[in-house]
């Protein structure tokens, strides 16, 4: 039993080193990736690239710009500088320019990644989409949808019984199968208006609801057969467009138009929402799909009528194929994190080296390893999985059978 | 009793001992002498299942001291050097401790010793004088009525009067119930009182293994005078021990006054004042060790 | 019947320990439920509601390293006086197997922690519900799982720790033991240790006999 007992200390410890050493070789050695920042110019028809940490501007063909040049080719995004220094144009292809059309237009939306695989909350506030009011009100109630959807009082921890009712009967009504299996909108107060929320029932169909005056507002939405949607992101425009962005388990992206609730795919392709963050600036000519992945950065340009007009792709080196990556793979064969970029979820995520340099390193361990046994005098029959673990383990073997030492077992 | 087959034991690259070899007869009180570093401390600790041997085995009861069975662990009685008992028991808490352990305990004579101390049921072993404590010890061995007592250093840093009451309480005890003990101690007077063999250990291994009878029978010392000062005994064979200060000589051997008075004479070594010295046990112990 | 003695023995050292330890800890949870309540009153319950559901609020917080205290300090009143001296040598000569001893002494220490985590879980739990709704409460127990996983995990190494005969390897296990407790740690939104909440239970578990090993070591005559 204390042989057990030993086995599963070198595990943990194996663990642990899998988890701390190469956490503290990043720490020491990683380098930031120094991503550009990159919009669409409406005057140029060409993507503009700053570099933030080298302070340079350029286009896409290495023209490079001072930031005055810079920003004279953003007017969209740098109003309020063209304003100021009077150099803000009348007119940018024969459309001549409204201020309130300009702001109006403008749009950010911004999704990382972790956004997508992590815990949703528990509740969700229906607002009252038509209050009448300049400023939207937080509601006294959250509700949550299980079998029949609930309205609980936050102050007094009790389901409103009647409005449950009456929520639940217009869901059902329409055809709403219970639970929800997501619930996507903007929870908070700060949004121009409520557009309540797009909620996927237990059989995958699309549903919006909405509270006004009151009382329920319930839609179903079409959706093809084949289309499942893996996210949505409801939005706040001032243009109200279009609801949300939703993202379907193929990486295409939709839009959902408002009233008409029609679906519409952008011509994207090239995201994984798996392992990219997405930004899409919108504007008065143009929308800027930016897809940032963990070794390059794709830039898309669409018109207003949702066409590509251009696209724009740099690529650098993983952080494993710079020296500091190889160094990596040569000392360690595997590194265990608790975190991922890619998820806000706790998991053990365990990841082999990319490259197997990490062999010859095992080998010289062994070797050593080898080596003491071998002065000490030792029975090899009674060392042969420690010797196992140190040929497939490397550092972190070694490191955990010399910590919780084999002595005493033979 | 106990039987221990060809120990050999290494700290580290030092030698303790090599294929050390002892037997303990049932009824019969051991005594374990040597001086510091011989290896008394390594033998109880390999006794007691405390330290694995490079080499060899003991055996207690036929099974081995690595793996005693809880059988026979409950016959064996057992003494920590210093006394040292669980210090954050009372004296009636630590005898309903160990009772739950001995089917055969006999509380008696542990509350008779307790009695005679000065000390209330409820007091703290931790508050206790270090006599105190060997009297609980002893009290609990007593209770436990173990059939072999094995008992490391029992009288480290008691005062005479507890020393002195351990040993007779305890021989006494042994004698009755034909109980085995296996002891060291620093102190030789303590083990002359108590033991019948003797097992002496030194640098090299056993020095003497025998009754006490039987060694101070034949162990003895001669005291004489040289008259020239320069002459050298040393290459005598007799000689176990020669302590030699300017010309007064203490000699220690096996063997007899005439063997020699034949030597001296042989060699023409004149010499004065020739006595053999009657010794105690400690006396002979140093005289077998060696002052150094 | 000898287990009797064993759970007697181990009771005389924990006892007050355990009390206080328990106490203090209602006495936190209490305090952790009256700042719950103070918000409810001047903030509101949809303000409260809010700030926990999305701005990332973590009531339960201040309860993050209570279970850790707990096994450190169960243990340490365990297993530190059988150190002093070597007193253990008297529990491995009782007529009993040593890993039987050392396992029954184990889990009466582990059992006493359960039922202090008990208490306090189940105090969490009932608390909350007055305040919260079911799934808000199963969201912040999700969150306290791993705390209170952690607080076994340091009883079980300092076991280990204590029991080692050697210093030089107390100091590597501290070193690992120390690093491998981050992992219940890794600071996260509510509810994100779920997955990871079945993999720590199971190396918890692991962790349960890791102290017959420095015992063996001891027994063994390791310096």
């Amino acid at each position: 039993m204390e042989k057990i007992s030993r086995y599963l200390l070198v595990f943990i410890a194996i663990l642990t080193l899998a988890v701390i050493l190469p956490k503290l070789y990043w720490m020491a050695f990683e380098k930031p990736v120094r991503k550009p920042f990159i919009l669409y110019s409406c005057i140029n028809d060409d993507f503009m690239i700053h570099r933030i940490s080298e302070k340079t501007w350029e286009d896409t063909k290495g023209n490079p710009y001072t930031r005055e040049e810079y920003e004279q080719k953003l007017p969209m995004m740098f109003l309020k500088q063209l304003l100021s220094s009077g150099t803000m144009p009348d007119s940018i292809k024969g459309i001549a320019l409204d201020m309130r059309d300009i702001t109006g237009a403008k749009s950010f939306f911004r999704l990382k990644v972790n956004e997508i695989d992590a815990p949703a909350p528990a509740l969700y506030p229906l607002f009252e989409s038509q209050s009448g009011r300049a400023m939207l009100d937080l509601p006294d109630d959250f509700f949550r949808i299980t079998w029949r959807i609930d309205f609980i009082d936050a102050a007094t921890n009790k389901v409103l019984e009647e409005k449950s009712q009456m929520f639940s009967g217009a869901l059902y009504q329409k055809g709403f199968s219970f639970p929800a299996k997501k619930i996507s909108g903007l929870a908070t107060p700060r949004k121009s208006i409520d557009e309540g929320y797009l909620i996927m029932d237990s059989k995958d169909q699309l549903f919006h609801l909405k509270m006004i005056k009151g009382f329920p507002y319930v839609k179903k939405i079409d959706v093809p057969e084949d289309l499942k949607f893996r996210h949505i992101s409801c939005v706040d425009f001032k243009n109200k467009d279009f609801y949300a962005y939703l993202f379907s388990d193929k990486n295409e992206i939709y839009i959902l138009t408002q009233d008409d609730y029609k679906l519409i795919k952008w011509p994207i392709d090239g995201f994984e929402a798996s392992n990219c963050d997405l930004k899409i600036w919108g504007d008065l000519f143009n929308y800027t799909v930016i897809i940032e992945a963990e070794d390059h950065i794709k830039t898309i340009a669409l018109s207003p009528d949702y066409q590509v007009v251009n696209t724009y792709t740099e690529n650098w080196k993983l952080k494993e194929e710079q020296t500091e990556g190889k160094i990596f793979a040569s000392l360690f064969p595997a590194q265990v994190s608790m975190t991922s970029d890619n998820s806000k979820f706790i998991r053990f995520y365990f990841s082999l080296s990319k490259r197997l340099n990490w062999i010859f390193f095992n080998l010289l361990l062994f070797a050593i390893h080898f080596i003491w046994l071998y002065r000490r005098k030792a029975k090899f029959r009674n060392h042969l999985a420690d010797l196992g673990m140190v040929a497939v383990c490397g550092i972190f073997g070694f490191i955990a059978i010399h910590f919780f030492q084999n002595k005493f077992f033979e | 009793m106990i039987e221990c087959n060809n120990l050999t034991h290494y700290y580290g690259r030092k030698l303790v001992y090599e294929n050390l070899n002892f037997h303990v007869r049932e009824g019969s009180i051991l005594g374990l002498l040597g001086k510091n570093g011989t290896g008394k401390t390594t033998t109880i600790n390999i006794l007691n299942g405390f330290l694995q041997p490079r080499n060899g085995e003991c055996l207690i009861f036929g099974e081995n001291t690595q793996h005693l069975s809880p059988q026979t662990k409950a016959k064996i009685g057992f003494l920590i050097e210093g006394h040292i008992q669980y210090s954050f028991m009372n004296i009636r808490q630590i005898e309903k401790f160990y009772s739950g352990f001995y089917p055969n305990w006999k509380p008696a004579p542990f509350w008779e010793l307790m009695s005679k101390l000065n000390v209330t049921p409820m007091q703290k072993i931790s508050t206790m004088s270090c006599g105190q404590r060997s009297q609980v010890a002893l009290g609990l061995i007593l209770a436990q009525d173990p059939d072999l007592l094995i008992l490391d250093d029992f009288s480290m840093g008691l005062d005479p009067g507890y020393r002195r009451l351990f040993i007779d309480y305890l021989r006494e005890y042994a004698k009755a119930e034909n109980k085995t003990i296996f002891t060291t101690s620093h102190i030789i007077q303590d083990m002359e009182r108590l033991i019948d063999d003797m097992l002496v250990l030194d640098f090299n291994g056993v020095l003497a293994q025998t009754s006490v009878n039987e060694f101070m029978g034949s162990f003895k010392r001669f005291d004489f005078v040289l008259e020239n000062d320069k002459a050298d005994l040393k290459k005598a064979s007799f000689v176990v021990n020669l302590d030699k200060v300017k010309n007064k000589v203490e000699l220690y051997t096996y063997s007899s006054e005439s063997i020699v008075k034949k030597y001296l004479d042989d060699n023409n070594i004149k010499v004065s004042n020739f006595a053999q010295v009657k010794m105690e046990l400690e006396d002979a112990f140093i005289g077998l060790t060696g002052k150094y | 019947m000898m287990w009797k003695s064993i759970v007697y023995k181990e009771w005389l050292k924990i006892r007050w320990f355990f009390v206080g330890y328990t106490l203090l800890g209602i006495l936190g949870i209490g305090y952790l439920f009256l700042t719950v309540k103070h918000s409810f009153a001047f903030n509101g319950g949809k303000n409260t509601w809010n700030i926990v559901l999305f701005l990332g609020h973590q009531f339960f917080s201040p309860l993050k390293y209570v279970p850790l205290a707990g096994g450190l300090t169960i243990a340490i009143a365990q297993y530190f006086p059988e150190t002093v001296n070597k007193r253990i040598k008297l529990t491995f000569h009782l007529p009993l197997g040593e890993n039987k001893i050392l396992l029954m002494m184990h889990a009466f220490g582990s059992i006493s922690l359960l039922l202090s985590f008990l208490i306090f879980f189940g105090l969490f739990t009932g608390f909350s519900l007055i305040y919260f709704p079911v799934q808000m409460v199963a969201d912040s127990l999700i969150s306290i799982f791993p705390w209170f996983l952690a607080g076994f995990s340091a009883y079980f190494l300092v076991a280990l720790i204590v029991l080692e005969p050697a210093w030089k390897f107390r100091l590597f296990y501290s070193l690992v033991g120390g690093f491998f407790l981050t992992i219940y740690y890794t600071s996260a939104v509510t509810a994100a240790y779920g997955p990871a909440n079945t993999g720590l239970f199971v190396l918890t578990a692991f962790l349960s006999i890791a102290l017959l090993f420095s015992a063996h070591r001891f027994r063994k005559g390791e310096m």
